[in-house]
């Protein structure tokens, strides 16, 4: 296993850049998973990394050599590729042992039986070794996918989205699997999904890409609870997190510091940490973020503090209820009981806590401090 | 492209240039195929080359004559009369073959086993080498063993002309063209209507529009651009067609069917003016190429139109 | 009332189609058909019978047995076979090259391929020809055979770029990942996905070089005949056998029919060139 660094990539497609000068470096053993929306470069990454895509500027580093001029074949790397990648032509069987009867990575064929028998016991395909890829679903065509790269012992395992085709219940089984793979083989691991609970359940640390640049690394705690912007603070949690736009302003009963909500009137109070902060910042326009569980909603007024609004939707979803709220024409999402029930366009009152808001600058969206920040920031800002 | 590189590399290794032996690889793939064509491709300039001299097979000694065959051929009869020989038999076969191959290919849009069997059975001219075609034509229209003179007895017509006459060569000539190459328009269409999406089709239907509308509306430009592709390789090929002409009267009778093709033919082989022809070819060239761009550019910009781009 | 009006439309509708069928395909089917019939004619029943006639096999004892129609049908098959294998090997090559590299120049390349497609033969020919007669390839099957390269090589390279290009490019990364070479991934798992397609358009390609008049008319001599020319001089002689005619035809036009019949699937895609998936 292998560590893979990345110095200053860039990638062009004619005049489109995919990658702009990424900078990486993903350590030994570690699961690193790359996140972002679609056309982000994810997979353009990972193509740089194997071999596929060659950078027009930066290095690729495996293991400490620049492996630029090195071709795929001879990176020792595998991949779990998004559309399959599967030989059409050969079985099952056949797909997952090629890898080892190529002649860089020969293994003779006991072996290749017995390591092709393992992983696909795991991937629960060890009824389909006969089957031609074209014979097979979705779901099935992923799983050998993910067991030809898993049958290797390679550098590096490259994963393109190797679950997003399985239904949820296998997906979860999966997950729990690749993990738990991790953390028996000591494996390098770079993991590309769009789904930010597979990331943040399987990352050692997540790397959020936008329009082909890094925007964030870091662990799934510090992207949930101290994102750098308000880009990643929507990727991340569902429903997705709710922006408020405010303003400071002067408590009338404390003489504080405090912001008000645009179209509401009440004065919010603010910690003394955040306070501080955003009295030497200078922007006055200030969005508040606040996800749907750090509401809380009553059917009548509770008093300061507590906003009104109405009830526009009312989603149950199982353990939870997903309730929208109006509050001077901006659509709030909460979180609430999974036996709240509520009548469209009731009025509801709604109280932020402000102890668990993110603050971001109005203008430039960009992060400026949350309550008790030094607490989520113990590991840093990863390399970047 | 490359062109920052330079300064972040280590030591002497450009890492941002792909190494040599990997750019040169396609280059070494496709030359053998290349060298195969380019030999021949020697030809063509020779004959740019040839066109300016007075070479011949008669003659041993041969010299630079600067444009005089060009000259001698822009004032010839001889030479507009088979540029306007070249171009009505082009438009002719290939307008023949584009409405009978679109009627035909819509006649079988419908799925019948019928239509099944002849779409098969359709593209066996189509394999036919014109010369055997004209072969083939001949014991049809042979004034004593051909079933058509017999057909044609009933009507009252005996000795009907074909090949034989001017007034009907050419009509003999484009009947065999569009014998052999009116089932390539056929299959292009077809692949064009079996490529049509359901959908538009339905939304019409439902929105009660009539036949022949959503025909003029939907059908037709959707195909337009699989008949432009078999508009384009039709006219390329019987703008300079041989083989049916030469095998059915060598361009005769006279100089009925006298297609720059054909002049060419016979002023450099007959005649053995072999610098004389080659400017007549390539005008011909000069011909096909021009057309052949426009038709492209026409047909891209149709496909892009259908698809929507 | 209503449902009746309709499926006496429809009657008529597909009264009208298969009666246009029909006759089209009287047209394209009958003179074929003709041929056979008189392939099988005597001299005599060819004037005097049309449909009724005692078949004979005369016509074919004369074309076959002590002429040079069976040498030319070998001779022919020698050169436009020859000719299909060079291109195999050296176009397949080729199309992968322009289907999966990028490299400067290469939309001109595969255009200037193409556009051998669309050169007028005869102009190509005689410059050929003087040089030709100069390197002494005049009438020889390896002059042949690298002319016909003309015919061929365009066609295969175009049609097969276009398979290529069907296969995902993963594919061959997931392959290179596995640890092969490019020359294994080319001929182990890219060849033999391809091979449906390719076997087809090396067919068709065997056909237009079978087909080819004007190349052998002017490049070949006593040595080297093919059908097409020799075939011709049934006609041309002064008593026409009309008999010998038809069996000529019918030689040179069987295994055309038998081969089109094996590659229906991918004829559209052939004949343009890739152009239609068809």
């Amino acid at each position: 296993m292998a560590q893979i660094e990345l110095e200053g990539i860039t990638k062009r497609f004619g005049k489109i850049s995919a990658l702009n000068n990424i900078n990486l470096k993903v350590e030994d053993n570690e699961f690193f998973v790359l996140f972002g929306p679609a056309g982000a470069g994810k997979t353009t990454l990972l193509k740089t990394i194997a071999g596929a895509e060659f950078p027009e500027e930066g290095l690729v580093r495996i293991d400490g050599k620049i492996v630029n001029h090195v071709e795929s074949k001879d990176r020792n790397v595998s991949m779990v590729f998004e559309n399959y990648a599967l030989y059409p032509n050969l079985s099952v069987y056949d797909n997952i042992a090629s890898p080892m009867r190529s002649k860089l990575y020969k293994k003779d064929e006991e072996y290749i039986k017995k390591a092709v028998n393992k992983v696909t016991e795991m991937m629960k395909i060890n009824h389909l070794l006969d089957r031609r890829p074209s014979q097979l679903s979705n779901g099935q065509r992923q799983r050998v996918a993910l067991g030809r790269c898993l049958v290797r012992e390679p550098n590096v395992f490259l994963m393109d989205e190797p679950l997003a085709h399985l239904d949820a219940k296998l997906r979860h089984f999966m997950r729990g699997e690749l993990k738990e793979m991790q953390t028996s083989i000591n494996s390098t691991t770079i993991y590309v999904t769009h789904d930010y609970m597979e990331a943040m359940s399987l990352a050692d640390r997540i790397a959020v890409l936008n329009h082909g640049e890094i925007v964030q690394i870091g662990t799934a705690q510090e992207m949930y609870y101290t994102p750098c912007n308000e880009f990643v603070a929507c990727l991340f949690g569902e429903p997705e997190i709710n922006l408020l736009e405010g303003k400071k302003c002067v408590c009338s009963r404390t003489g504080e510091m405090s912001l008000s909500i645009v179209g509401s009137d009440k004065a919010l109070e603010l910690e003394a940490d955040v306070r501080n902060v955003l009295a030497q910042h200078g922007a006055d326009n200030i969005h508040i973020g606040i996800r749907g569980n750090d509401i809380q909603f009553a059917f009548e007024d509770l008093g300061d503090e507590w906003i009104k609004g109405s009830v526009y939707a009312n989603e149950p979803i199982g353990n939870k209820v997903i309730m929208t709220i109006m509050v001077a024409d901006k659509k709030i999402a909460i979180t609430c009981p999974n036996d709240t029930v509520a009548d469209m366009d009731q009025d509801v009152y709604i109280k932020l806590n402000l102890k668990k808001a993110l603050i971001f600058d109005g203008n430039t969206e960009e992060f400026i401090t949350r309550h008790n920040i030094d607490s989520f920031k113990k590991q840093g800002k990863g390399v970047q | 492209m490359f062109v920052k590189s330079e300064k972040k590399v280590s030591g002497e290794v450009n890492y941002n240039k792909i190494p040599a032996h990997i750019r040169r690889r396609p280059y070494y793939i496709i030359a053998p195929g290349l060298i195969i064509l380019i030999g021949i491709l020697i030809p063509f300039v020779t004959a740019i080359f040839l066109s300016f001299t007075n070479y011949s097979f008669r003659l041993p000694k041969w010299g630079f004559v600067g444009l005089k065959n060009w000259i001698n051929m822009f004032k010839s009869k001889e030479f507009y009369h088979a540029v306007w020989v070249t171009l009505k038999y082009g438009i002719l076969a290939t307008g023949v073959e584009m409405l009978l191959g679109t009627g035909v290919a819509l006649l079988l849009r419908k799925d019948t086993r019928y239509s099944r069997i002849l779409k098969v059975l359709f593209t066996f001219p189509l394999m036919v080498a014109p010369a055997i075609a004209v072969l083939i034509w001949q014991l049809m229209t042979s004034n004593t063993v051909g079933v058509l003179e017999k057909v044609l007895n009933i009507f009252g017509v005996y000795n009907f002309p074909w090949a034989a006459s001017h007034s009907t060569a050419m009509f003999t000539a484009i009947l065999i063209d569009a014998w052999v190459n009116t089932s390539f328009v056929i299959l292009l269409v077809l692949a064009g209507i079996q490529s049509l999406p359901k959908s538009p089709f339905e939304a019409a239907a439902v929105d009660g529009a009539g036949g022949w509308f959503t025909f003029k509306t939907l059908t037709f430009p959707m195909l337009k651009p699989f008949m432009y592709i078999a508009l384009l390789f039709r006219l390329m090929a019987s703008l300079q067609e041989f083989g049916i002409i030469y095998a059915l009267s060598k361009g005769g009778p006279g100089d009925t069917l006298m297609n720059i093709s054909l002049s060419g033919y016979i002023n450099g082989f007959t005649y053995q003016k072999l610098a004389g022809a080659l400017p007549y070819l390539l005008v011909l060239w000069f011909i096909i190429n021009k057309t052949a761009k426009f038709l492209v550019k026409r047909q891209r910009f149709l496909a892009n139109q259908a698809a929507g781009r | 009332m209503e449902k009746r009006k309709v499926s006496i439309g429809n009657i008529l509708e597909a009264i009208g189609r298969n009666l246009g069928l029909t006759l089209f395909a009287m047209f394209a089917l009958f003179p074929l058909i003709w041929m056979v019939i008189c392939a099988f004619k005597s001299d005599a029943q060819m004037y005097n019978t049309v449909f009724r006639f005692t078949p004979t096999l005369e016509n074919f004892k004369a074309v076959l047995v002590g002429t040079d129609y069976f040498k030319a049908f070998f001779q022919n098959l020698i050169v436009a076979g020859g000719a299909v294998i060079i291109t195999v090997l050296a176009g397949v090559p080729c199309a992968y090259a322009l289907a999966r590299y990028n490299f400067k120049k290469k939309e001109d390349v595969a255009f200037q391929i193409l556009s051998f497609k669309f050169a007028p033969e005869i102009m190509v020919i005689l410059p050929i020809f003087l040089i030709f007669q100069k390197i002494h390839l005049y009438d020889t099957y390896f002059g042949l055979i690298w002319v016909y390269q003309l015919i061929t090589m365009p066609l295969l390279i175009w049609v097969v770029r276009g398979y290529f290009e069907d296969i995902s490019v993963e594919v061959e990364q997931a392959a290179q990942l596995d640890g092969y070479a490019w020359y294994e991934i080319f001929l182990k798992t890219l060849v033999p996905l391809i091979k449906p397609g390719l076997v087809a358009s090396a067919l068709l390609a065997f056909i237009f070089a079978w087909n080819s008049f004007t190349f052998p008319l002017i490049l070949s001599g006593f040595k080297i005949q093919t059908i097409t020319i020799t075939a011709l001089r049934y006609i041309a002689s002064d008593t026409v056998h009309y008999g010998q005619v038809a069996v000529a035809s019918t030689i040179a036009v069987l295994p055309e029919v038998i081969v089109a019949l094996f590659i229906q699937k991918h004829l559209v895609r052939g004949l343009s060139f890739g152009a239609v998936k068809g």
